[in-house]
């Protein structure tokens, strides 16, 4: 039964007006970052349309940079350069138009942050400084001559925008970017009209709001961005000094402010992993913005929950919900919202996967929770439509966790009979391990999207089936369930035996049968004591070793970590690592990192430094190492030894299906595949969007292996700018 | 040898409903039916005996409902039972428990077989009626809320334990044929196969009517009646406190209250 929203919801319905605009809605998809920028105009068109089409009120590109001076290659922002650049970017303006829903655009000067590896300019800043979250990355001094220039950037960029069709610009001043570095004076050192006090320091971003009003003020809406705290203390911004203060000396020159806390450099403070912070966890600094200000005011804090949303509305805290993951993870939040269909939101979980795309600096943005995200435009995956099953083909899909639960709901969303078995008596796998480590809860949102989900296909479709606490399958079972098509997804587990990413062998000693020898799994199962002393010997580069880590040392075990590839390195890319080694440092855990084990006896490990084998190296004959022999070792004695040193995929029900394929055809069986971590392990996300791939592709000839998808590549015979030579000039 | 079994189509209740017009039930539209939880058990416990007897036992399902019931015969077939049988008749519409046994009965005469189970209950009115009422009516042996059965075809008894009161079992023989009501738990069902679904749809179902029992509707009019059907409303409960006659006189109020004194 169609149901409508409560009226408690009302409120993130009623219009507001920005400016010379008018947002439909309180739903604002914040700038975020998706791999598209200006050169893949189709991704960038399709992904902003569908969240267009799904409700949300206002839409922007990621950051946009406004001249070749704010180039951040490798990673992928949006550019408004020239002309080339404002026809790409209308294909965006184009598509979200075809809803009632505005468009805008973050205008950003990386100042001291810009690396400029692609365009070589040298970029200017407030004061010459190293930039702390840039490799090597140092800016020129602007004279007053500089100021006006850049500044013209930002008026040139601001009429470019509104010929690409914007409804609004951002000013950006958030993540330490632009005008934020004249504010604070951890960049600003200056002691001319530009230095100094807060008015002085606030006067270049005033300077730059008052151009672009004058020069698009009476078209298009003008927003800035601004991190209200930048969460170091007096050394920068703090929200009721220099905070409020600009939002005074500036209010009347935009027409929303879009609020913000935390730098470039830990910018997990603002984009807060669920490992760390709760939606709504930067209301504490933005609430100041509206007692001061007379303008609306949006602001992000990944809001999940359409009860929060209204929470902080009704509370005078926020006039418009800023969202960029839940926006990623449900393009169709607010239209859900406004249906009434709360159990049909994919809630964001707040692994920050998406954003670790763009920390890497280059691939585009994936989604744990969506695996259609990124996927609009290049393999046609519309996030809430599916094509019509192509077969009467039935197909069993076992194992229930992240790969083949999507699987089973996507074919099942197609109108394949499916049959999702699984020997444990819950959807999720793995995942229900997982979300029981230190602040990981969250992550169960994947789970229960998918429980949800199927509970409802299998009412619609009676043939189909989740069947939990089922036997396990033999491969006997799966050739005579009587399915025409059959996907295997039983996961991965640890290894029992060391073998790892540095020397790809076992280490003498290893051996997970032991009694003082747990692998996670054994943890989870609370099948073994766990003594007082643990070394947790660890070579995965995600969130499991220092996860254990916490959550032993939590209990009272006192804990030792030796890590031969950087502890939590994958941790970096989702902005979950600061914090992670203080929660580390909080709980007394040490880390002994570049390091391995030789071997391990009853109740101690011998350890080795893994740079310790000598600079020199020379050819020494066959069977002799080219290098000195490691001397570092030593030993350290535990009472349990935790291995996280690596995965392996529990295939063996594929391999034996495939080892009989002469049997398939008496059994009506088509084919056989495998997808998930059961093909090899891998994130989470990739495990989704394998069992959501498949689905869409099982009719192909060879469902295996991924069709190839529409590329985005510069076409040669064609000059981007529109009267621009593609051919070779030289200049000489 | 031969088991009957007998399945009921229960509704599960959507979390939002609304009532029929004549306020006597809530209306199907809001319903979402399936086989009843219990005779799950009922339907796994007739497939264990027959697959240890090495097959050599026929299970037939058997239900009283509208075509709509035949999914619930056909979940029950595609986990390995041998045939169906469906009696409807509109007069059957408000049936009740005795009702539904009068007509099982009669099934159960023309079909002869070794054992008769049903579930314990049906999960959406938990009568517990129609198995024991059947027994009654058959004259046969009866155990109901079996929750362990050791019963091979062709013996003449069956020993099984039963649940009572306060986590006490008893430990009873009982003479066959028998109709046993089976307790959640006995077993652990099984889930249908994509190759149980699919012959499922190829095994027979007989459909009966009540002539074709020999039965007239005046002969199954149901014992009771349902007057009506409604959701009490919430928040009535309150804590009495105070001396003994200050309980007692508040009690007298509310009761006063209540009869619109």
């Amino acid at each position: 039964m169609a149901s409508k929203r409560p009226e408690k919801y009302d409120i993130l319905f009623e219009p507001i007006k920005i400016g010379p605009k008018t947002m439909r809605n309180r739903f604002h998809q914040s700038p975020h970052c998706i791999g598209a920028g200006t050169d893949r105009p189709g991704f960038q068109a399709a992904h902003r349309a569908v969240k267009a089409e799904g409700g949300w009120g206002a839409i922007n590109t990621e950051y946009c940079s406004i001249h070749p001076e704010s180039d951040d290659t490798m990673r992928v922002s949006a550019r408004i350069w020239d002309a080339g650049d404002v026809r790409n970017l209308r294909a965006m303006t184009d598509a979200v138009h075809e809803y009632d829903c505005l468009a805008g655009i973050e205008l950003w000067y990386g100042g001291g942050h810009a690396p400029n590896m692609e365009t070589r300019h040298t970029a200017r800043g407030p004061s010459q400084f190293v930039s702390e979250f840039e490799t090597l990355t140092y800016c020129h001094e602007m004279d007053e001559a500089d100021i006006k220039q850049v500044q013209q950037y930002y008026v040139d960029a601001a009429i470019r925008s509104r010929d690409a069709g914007f409804d609004f610009v951002n000013i950006y001043g958030g993540h330490t970017y632009g005008p934020l570095q004249w504010l604070s004076p951890y960049y600003n050192r200056r002691t001319d009209g530009y230095g100094g006090s807060v008015e002085n320091r606030g006067r270049f971003w005033v300077e730059v709001l008052e151009k672009v009003k004058k020069a698009v003020g009476d078209d298009l809406a003008i927003a800035s961005r601004f991190a209200i705290d930048t969460l170091i203390g007096p050394a920068s911004v703090e929200v009721e000094e220099d905070g409020i203060k600009l939002i005074k000396m500036a209010d009347d020159l935009v027409d929303v402010w879009d609020i913000n806390v935390g730098d470039i450099a830990q910018w997990g403070e603002d984009a807060g992993p669920s490992r760390y912070y709760r939606q709504g966890h930067q209301i504490p600094w933005q609430r100041f913005v509206k007692q001061n200000s007379k303008k609306p005011v949006l602001g992000v804090g990944r809001f999940t929950d359409p009860e929060k949303m209204a929470e902080v509305i009704r509370n005078g805290e926020l006039d418009i919900i800023s969202a960029a993951r839940p926006s990623i993870s449900d393009p169709f939040l607010p239209q859900k919202i406004e249906e009434g269909r709360l159990d049909d939101i994919r809630t964001c979980i707040g692994c920050n996967v998406c954003i670790s795309r763009w920390e890497i600096g280059g691939p585009p943005m994936i989604c744990t929770q969506n695996a259609t995200a990124g996927e609009e435009y290049r393999r046609g995956w519309h996030p809430e439509r599916f094509e019509k099953a192509q077969s009467d083909d039935t197909i069993l899909v076992v194992g229930a966790g992240p790969a083949g639960s999507e699987a089973a709901r996507v074919l099942m969303e197609r109108g394949y009979v499916t049959h999702l078995v699984d020997s444990a008596e819950k959807i999720g796998g793995h995942l229900n391990d997982i979300t029981t480590l230190p602040g990981l809860g969250e992550w169960g949102y994947h789970r229960d999207y998918r429980e949800v989900q199927l509970d409802k296909l299998v009412k619609k479709q009676r043939d189909s089936q989740v069947s939990l606490g089922a036997k396990r399958l033999t491969a006997d079972d799966v050739l005579e369930y009587g399915a025409e098509k059959v996907i295997i997804a039983t996961g991965s587990s640890w290894n029992t035996d060391g073998v790892n990413a540095l020397t790809h062998d076992v280490v003498p000693g290893i051996n997970a049968s032991r009694p003082d020898q747990v692998t996670p799994e054994q943890i989870f199962r609370g099948e073994k004591e766990i003594g007082k002393r643990v070394v947790i010997l660890n070579a995965d580069t995600y969130f499991m070793a220092p996860s254990l880590a916490e959550m032993l040392s939590g209990k009272g075990h006192e804990v030792t970590v030796i890590s031969g590839v950087e502890l939590g390195h994958y941790m970096h890319f989702t902005l979950e690592y600061p914090n992670m080694r203080r929660r580390l440092i909080e709980m007394n855990i040490n880390v002994i990192g570049d390091a391995w084990a030789s071997r391990v006896e009853e109740g101690r490990i011998e350890y080795y430094d893994i740079w310790a084998e000598g600079s020199r190296r020379e050819y020494r004959g066959p069977g002799k190492l080219p290098r000195d022999e490691n001397r570092s070792h030593q030993w350290l004695e535990f009472d349990t030894l935790v291995l996280t040193t690596g995965r392996h995929s529990d295939d063996g029900l594929y391999r034996e299906l495939m080892a009989r394929k002469d049997e398939w055809a008496k059994n009506d069986i088509k084919g056989v595949y495998v997808i998930g971590d059961a093909w090899a392990p891998k994130l989470m996300a990739d495990s989704t969007f394998d069992g959501h791939r498949i689905a869409r592709e099982i009719e192909d000839d060879e469902p295996q292996l991924p069709l190839p998808y529409k590329r985005e590549v510069s076409v040669w015979g064609t000059a981007f700018q529109p009267d621009g030579e593609h051919r070779q000039e030289w200049r000489s | 040898m031969k088991i009957l079994v007998t399945v009921k189509q229960v509704a599960a209740l959507d979390d939002e409903f609304e009532m029929r017009d004549d306020g006597r039930d809530v209306d199907e539209d809001f319903f979402e039916e399936d086989l009843n939880e219990f005779d799950h058990y009922s339907v796994e416990e007739a497939l264990l005996i027959k697959e240890a007897a090495g097959d050599d036992a026929e299970v037939v399902i058997v239900t009283v409902g509208d075509e709509d019931t035949d999914d619930a015969l056909r979940t029950a077939l595609a986990k390995g039972a041998d045939r169906g049988i469906r009696v409807w008749d509109d007069s059957l519409a408000d049936a009740d428990g005795v009702a539904i046994a009068r007509v099982l009965a009669k099934v159960v005469e023309r079909e002869q077989p070794d054992m008769v189970f049903t579930g314990a209950q049906s999960s959406d009115f938990g009568s517990a009626v129609t198995g024991m009422a059947l027994a009654g009516l058959m004259g046969w042996p009866h155990a109901a809320v079996v929750c362990a059965l050791e019963y091979s075809p062709g013996d003449n008894t069956a020993t099984l334990r039963r649940e009572l009161e306060g986590g006490l079992e008893e430990i009873m023989t009982i003479r066959c044929p028998a109709v046993l009501s089976i307790q959640l738990g006995i077993n652990e069902p099984r889930y249908a196969s994509l190759r149980g679904i699919k012959q499922a749809k190829q095994k027979p179902v007989d459909e009966l009517t009540l002539d074709d029992l020999g039965l007239s509707a005046d002969s199954i009019a149901p014992a009771s009646r349902v007057r009506r059907m409604y959701a009490p409303e919430k928040g009535q409960a309150e804590l009495i406190t105070g001396s003994a006659a200050e309980q007692a006189s508040r009690l007298a109020e509310i009761i006063k209250e209540l009869r619109g004194m």
